[in-house]
């Protein structure tokens, strides 16, 4: 399966609707691709763009980092732990 | 170095004497409590953390390294709670333990600040006439 494991928490969660799901890729692709794909089918997602931070598999990662099959990306709105 | 994330209601007083030690004459605590606010006629009743597992304990675990690379401590602990927090309990607890009051000090207010900016812990409040989630201001008052 060509698939990466998408996890959304908080507000994030709350706006798309789903606290995951599954994106089909093509074996390699960037963070910010994955995004577009993404907003795509959740585009609720979308006016939080900018207040977003992403993980991939349990690290931040930038919108350039790269994405394979397999990974795990979170989706990040601002924390507020504390 | 102990670091948790947990369900149950934290034991302060534990994690406080736990860090009791005869090389350190200084244990520094900070604890965040659970803050009811009001808003006109509308209250919150409680709070809800959800924490991205095990990235949140990870990070917490990297708080306590950036302390031990700063300061001269002799024991760090941080333990946050998730889940359903009434209001005025603990939700975060921070104990440092070093040989002199400084860096005990320094080293806790750096910890839960740490935590405010790194660590993937969000906080839903929960109020008498619908939710936030605070930091994104998603929800569902009026």
């Amino acid at each position: 399966m060509s698939d990466v494991k998408v996890l959304l928490f908080g507000a994030a969660a709350d706006r798309a609707g789903i606290r995951q799901t599954k994106v089909r890729i093509n074996h390699v692709v960037t963070l910010g691709e994955l995004w577009s794909v993404l907003a795509d089918q959740h585009p609720h997602l979308i006016p939080m763009r900018e207040t977003l931070a992403f993980a991939v598999n349990g690290e931040y990662a930038r919108m350039e980092d790269t994405v394979s099959t397999g990974d795990e990306v979170a989706v990040l709105p601002p924390v507020s732990g504390g | 170095m102990f670091f948790q994330i947990l369900k149950e209601p934290i034991d302060v007083k534990a994690l406080i004497t736990g860090a009791f030690h005869p090389k350190c004459g200084a244990v520094a605590s900070f604890i965040g409590t659970t803050r009811a606010d009001e808003s006109g006629s509308a209250r919150v009743e409680y709070l809800e953390y959800e924490a991205y597992r095990p990235m949140a304990d990870k990070k917490l675990e990297e708080i306590g390294e950036e302390i031990s690379e700063r300061w001269k401590v002799g024991y760090v602990a941080i333990v946050h709670r998730i889940g359903k927090v009434d209001p005025g309990e603990p939700s975060v607890a921070i104990v440092v333990a070093a040989p002199r009051r400084e860096p005990a000090f320094e080293a806790s207010r750096y910890a839960i600040e740490r935590i405010k900016e790194i660590a993937p812990i969000w906080k839903r409040e929960v109020w008498s006439d619908g939710y936030v989630w605070v930091g994104s201001q998603v929800g569902t008052r009026p």
